[in-house]
């Protein structure tokens, strides 16, 4: 109950006049930076911050953070509208996001997106409200094993569920693996698979792949197809906004779901891109409606958003709590505290105690606001679905320039993007599956990483992803996921070999 | 016409060649278990011998016409390809010309000309979105976030 008091405090420091117009602006840039892919919430914090210097600490957080929040709400529209996600965490958002707005249901599309990510961030609060002191606890018991068995936890989620042949995506996941080895490698420091390429060294943008594979791939499938997207009404329909967000709770036990995942994924450092994808997974094989994901089934919607707003919020606790910056805003933030005088850990609870309740309140708040504001601007963005194709063609095409060229000013990446958009169009085109390949580009080397650690650790002997409970539970658990469906294929191959179905379902 | 069979082998051939360069160059890193650990180029090289033998079984599977999609004979029939083609090569002619002339200058001819040459807009209106391009992407790039973009070798001849 002592939290709940000092909770009760908080508000009365975030709910003020000056503090809620810092919110509003706040999310509003925040919002513009998440649209526009090539900027995200770094890019915005870090400009943000020394405007901040002159300011309170409380104030200074709630500008910034308020910020993070519109970002991740921005990062969702253009995965949904254009098929480009902004930010890793909104992949998973496109494999049914993008087809419902192109089947003329963007507001339905954008609007179950921002409900469900405002429940999972208020999930991810109210975790941070009442449980901060265990949740700190659990990150201090993760090891690299235990890194290890939640990164194989979201691989086992996810691969194996799609249609697609086994060895195609088997050859894409790999793929994916070689291409987020390139670069320096942090566990030994020695570069590698540059190819004769210096440029090369930086490693290849998880940002630069995306928007290739996805932004311009798409565009020359719907090129091919000579698609045109269906008529949009043109008068703003307040209507389906709210028709959108009063199905939500039919989705209640997948909001549930993807709450939990997202907050478990967000607290142990499994981030919130992982976290989306496997809720994802487990969405798509638990759902009655399961087959119908991929060609713009609101549960797929309602399963990522949820998970990756739940994670992203819960993942500033370890930042607070111990000091550890779990994302590169978190860490722009912790730069922050220490230049406003405050330093991050432990004792921040007990020193600045209006500090962190004033940021916790101001969560709350905070996302209420951004939810509001994102939601007035879903018909302004639904109405760009009504630009013609032919003029918004070439528009996607320089944004996902722009965008590859600003992720680290390099003309390599423009490059780079091009050819992946080249590599999409053709994957896409033999139904060889994106999604493994996106999954493990984003976090693979982050899994190679935490098992090349283990191993050190253990002097080579996987015994030590059975060494303690924690691990032994993570573990199982990955294998029980990554067998289950090919145990259930081989029975239903074995049964009766079921093709039409198969070609069903939309390759992602 | 390009057949699904040619566009698998193609594919399968893309893939396969990656794989083998992958295979190589992570040799230069070792592989293995070293005192350091598992080597630097372990990893890569497995996933690389995975690539190449699963790029080798896609290959005998298109080449074949076996697969999920044997039904499916043609992959792209030449208007497709021509309306491929036409959204492809302004797009990488646009990418080829940004070192010379730079981010604004490039797109706005990019834009002009891939609205105003198939007619689909008035010279008109291409003209204004051509106008309005480089000007927002001055406006929120440059001055807002201060990103910096590719001004180009013509705009640094003129001492910009």
């Amino acid at each position: 109950m002592e939290n709940l008091e000092s909770l009760l405090h908080g508000f009365t420091i975030a709910v003020t006049v000056p503090h809620l117009t810092l919110m509003v602006i706040g999310v509003l840039l925040g919002i513009l930076v998440g649209v526009l892919p090539g900027l995200g919430a770094p890019n915005g914090v870090s400009l943000l911050l020394p405007l901040t210097f002159g300011m309170q600490p409380v104030s200074a957080i709630i500008l910034l953070s308020s910020m993070y929040w519109g970002a991740l709400f921005g990062g969702s529209v253009t995965s949904i509208l254009f098929n480009i996600p902004g930010e890793p965490s909104s992949v998973a958002t496109t494999f049914d996001g993008y087809p419902m707005a192109r089947d003329g249901r963007p507001t339905t599309a954008l609007a179950t997106a921002f409900g469900s990510a405002a429940f999972g961030a208020l999930v991810g609060v109210i975790l941070i409200t009442f449980l901060a002191s265990w949740v700190a606890q659990v990150a201090l018991a993760f090891g690299p094993p235990e890194y290890f068995a939640v990164y194989f936890l979201a691989f086992a989620s996810f691969v194996g569920m799609g249609g697609a042949a086994p060895i195609k995506t088997v050859v894409a996941l790999a793929i994916g693996f070689a291409i987020a080895a390139i670069g320096i490698d942090t566990v030994s420091g020695s570069v590698r698979l540059t190819m004769g390429i210096d440029e090369l060294v930086k490693g290849v943008s998880f940002v630069v792949a995306v928007m290739g594979l996805f932004g311009i791939g798409e565009l020359l499938i719907a090129v091919e197809e000579e698609f045109s997207a269906r008529a949009v009404s043109s008068r703003v329909d307040w209507k389906e906004v709210f028709r959108a967000l009063g199905r939500l709770p039919h989705h209640g036990i997948a909001l549930l779901r993807s709450a939990a995942i997202g907050c478990w994924m967000g607290i142990t450092p499994g981030g919130p891109t992982a976290a989306s994808f496997m809720s994802y997974g487990i969405a798509k094989r638990f759902s009655r409606n399961g087959a119908r994901f991929g060609t713009g089934e609101a549960e797929g919607i309602v399963a990522p958003e949820t998970a990756d707003h739940a994670a992203g919020t819960s993942a500033l606790l370890p930042m607070l709590s111990l000091g550890i910056p779990g994302s590169a805003t978190a860490a722009v933030m912790m730069g922050g505290l220490m230049i406003w005088g405050l330093n991050p850990g432990p004792m921040l609870f007990v020193d600045q105690k209006d500090f962190v309740w004033g940021l916790i309140a101001s969560m709350y708040v905070g996302n209420i606001v951004a939810v509001a504001l994102v939601l007035l601007t879903v018909p302004v963005f639904a109405a760009l679905m009504r630009i013609p194709f032919a003029v918004i063609a070439p528009l996607i095409v320089i944004i996902c320039v722009v965008g590859a060229y600003s992720v680290s000013n390099s003309y390599l990446d423009v490059v780079l993007m091009l050819g992946f958009g080249v590599v999409g169009y053709l994957f896409k085109k033999l139904h060889y599956p994106l999604a493994p390949l996106v999954l493990a580009i984003v976090i693979g080397d982050k899994a190679e990483d935490a098992f090349r650690q283990a191993m050190l650790m253990s002097k080579g002997s996987l015994g030590i992803f059975f060494a303690n409970r924690l691990v032994t539970t993570l573990v199982l658990a990955g294998i029980a996921l990554l067998l289950l469906p090919l145990a259930l294929q081989i029975v239903r191959l074995l049964r009766k070999p079921d093709v039409s179905a198969q070609e069903k379902v939309r390759i992602i | 016409m390009i057949s699904r069979r040619a566009l698998e082998i193609a594919a399968a051939v893309l893939t396969g060649i990656f794989g083998v360069v992958v295979v190589v160059s992570s040799l230069d890193n070792g592989i293995g278990w070293s005192s350091a650990g598992v080597d630097a180029g372990t990893f890569p090289f497995l996933t690389g011998i995975i690539i190449v033998l699963g790029s080798l079984y896609n290959l005998g599977q298109g080449a074949l016409g076996r697969g999920t999609l044997a039904i499916v004979r043609v992959a792209v029939t030449p208007s497709e390809l021509r309306r491929l083609a036409g959204l492809f090569v302004p797009a990488a002619i646009f990418v080829a010309v940004i070192p010379m002339v730079g981010m604004y200058l490039a797109s706005a001819a990019y834009v002009f000309a891939v609205l105003a040459l198939p007619r689909r807009r008035s010279v008109l209106s291409a003209l204004v979105i051509a106008a309005a391009t480089p000007l927002a992407l001055y406006v929120v790039f440059e001055r807002m976030f201060h990103v910096s973009l590719p001004h180009g070798a013509l705009a640094a001849a003129f001492g910009f």
